[in-house]
């Protein structure tokens, strides 16, 4: 019984997505730069090493650059 | 072969120009060759108050379409850290001496201040790069390698991700792997978990200092990251991350130490270096931390347009079994101002709790526990940020911004670790950051 709902989630979640989104030809706001969710790169580069640095959880958004610079 | 295409392109253009009798429009068509590079650069400041921290930063992050939506991606970044940073130690009422990382020097801080180590400054150089390309219709791959230098610290990493698009492109499942392996070379020698501050030792004398388990340790993270990223309508995007990550090994900060406490007044406990000796005027242990961590995390991220306005919101839980839980919320606003120019105000709210094994001070008579550390970044914590971006576009499409943001972290002193006097008296490191930035994007 639990699959099957599972599988009902499942299955509702994608055809939910499949009625979501827009046309190739409706795609004009969607192909701005400032509508890239990787806009603004080098400002979340930045940002992520210095809250990396200072706080206690760190990561999520991609893969960090590595190192510590842990002062 | 993509400059093939073009000069095919160019030729048919004009061709076609020719056969409609119209003048070819050369200057439109040299306009159109792609650029090879495309490179975001920016120098970067970070100020601490009270002379703390400062970090001078220069970034270059390149990329190069070769055709076909085949990548190249390489970053490149420098950095000069100076300043001083907490040591773990509480305030106290007279002054403290400590013995310097290195072990063969001492610092002193002043009565009723929170003890700042200033020995240190250290500069870093990171090179990170990475190559995607489609793999089938709908698939597309990516691998990178990443590499950093610090004087105490090496890192060493690799990524591997795949992406599918469905519902026409609507719909972008990935998944990606990555593996680092960092190598820890702590100035004066990895400290033993919870040993005693010893004396200084003299410059001369050679060997390790005493407490000191040996040169070097390493640490290997694991991390994983699924998500999805959705179109929503014609004017919102969104991403939702779940991400996944293993360390394991040394993760002590070998700088860090605790105040060891009368177990019943709270004070520092005193201590007397040895004769003709310079050392520690209190008892300090250095930290100790598990030798690994699990984190999880979610986070989602929208984008919406509003007729030319673009509002971004992000929000990020993660969990980890240090029980450090923490919440972050973020957005910017990007009013564009005329045609060229926008104004970018952003704001970011965190907040944590503290790590099982916080302590804000050891107690002189409790058995020791295996895990114990004083660092504020693992206490119950919040922090600010305010930002304001500025950016323009010159005439030949590139654009300069320049971004000034302010941060402040407030942590709270643990009101069921405080003992006797240390009550209504615990002062946390907290601090205010000042981040100016100045950047040009250009393309080469």
């Amino acid at each position: 019984m639990r699959k099957l709902l599972l599988l009902a989630v499942v299955c509702g979640t994608f055809t939910g997505c499949a009625n979501l989104g827009v046309k190739p030809w409706e795609r004009e706001v969607l192909a701005r730069e400032d509508m890239q969710l990787d806009a603004n790169a080098l400002d979340t580069a930045f940002d992520d090493h210095i809250y990396f640095s200072k706080e206690g959880a760190s990561g999520g958004r991609g893969f960090g650059g590595g190192g510590c610079g842990c002062n | 072969m993509a400059e093939n295409d073009l000069k095919i392109g160019a030729a048919l253009a004009a061709a076609t120009c020719s056969l409609l009798g119209v003048a070819t429009p050369a200057t439109s068509v040299a306009a159109e060759a792609p650029s090879k590079w495309d490179i975001e650069s920016a120098f970067l400041f970070y100020g601490e108050s009270d002379s703390r921290v400062k970090d001078l930063s220069l970034s270059a992050q390149a990329a190069r379409d070769f055709g076909d939506d085949r990548k190249l991606g390489l970053d490149l970044s420098v950095d000069s850290l100076t300043g001083a940073s907490p040591n773990g130690a509480i305030a106290t009422g007279g002054a403290q001496t400590f013995t310097s990382p290195s072990g063969r020097a001492v610092y002193s801080t002043p009565a009723g201040e929170i003890p700042l180590d200033g020995t240190f400054h250290d500069t870093r150089f990171a090179l990170n790069g990475n190559w995607s390309q489609p793999f089938a219709r709908l698939y597309t791959l990516n691998a990178g390698l990443g590499f950093s230098s610090e004087f105490d610290y090496q890192h060493i990493g690799g990524n591997f991700g795949i992406t599918r698009d469905f519902n026409q492109r609507n719909t972008t499942l990935s998944a990606a792997f990555a593996y680092a392996q960092d190598t820890i070379k702590p100035v004066g020698g990895l400290p033993a978990p919870l040993a005693l501050m010893p004396d200084a030792v003299n410059d001369d004398e050679d060997g390790r200092p005493p407490n000191r388990l040996g040169g070097n340790d390493s640490k290997n993270v694991m991390d994983l990251l699924l998500g999805v990223t959705q179109v929503l309508g014609r004017h919102t995007v969104m991403r939702v991350n779940y991400s996944y990550s293993d360390s394991s090994g040394y993760l002590t900060d070998p700088y860090k130490i605790l105040s060891v406490v009368d177990p019943v007044t709270g004070d520092l406990v005193g201590r007397t270096p040895a004769p003709g000796e310079s050392g520690p005027t209190g008892v300090y242990r250095f930290e100790s931390r598990p030798d690994s961590r699990r984190k999880q995390g979610l986070y989602a991220e929208m984008r919406h347009d509003f007729s030319g306005k673009v509002l971004q919101v992000g929000y990020r839980y993660s969990t980890d079994d240090w029980e450090v839980d923490s919440h972050t919320l973020e957005s910017r606003l990007r009013l564009p101002l005329g045609e060229s120019s926008y104004l970018e105000p952003h704001v970011r709210y965190y907040t944590q709790s503290a790590a099982s094994f916080y302590q804000y001070s050891l107690a002189n008579t409790a058995p020791l526990p295996q895990f114990a550390s004083a660092d504020a970044r693992l206490s119950e914590m919040s922090a600010v940020t305010l930002g304001l971006k500025y950016g323009r576009a010159t005439a030949g499409g590139n654009e300069w911004n320049a971004r000034l943001e302010f941060y402040r972290q407030t942590a709270r002193a643990p009101a069921d670790q405080l003992i006797g006097n240390q009550v209504g008296n615990a002062q946390m490191p907290d601090f205010d950051a000042v981040i100016l930035q100045f950047g040009y994007h250009f393309k080469l």
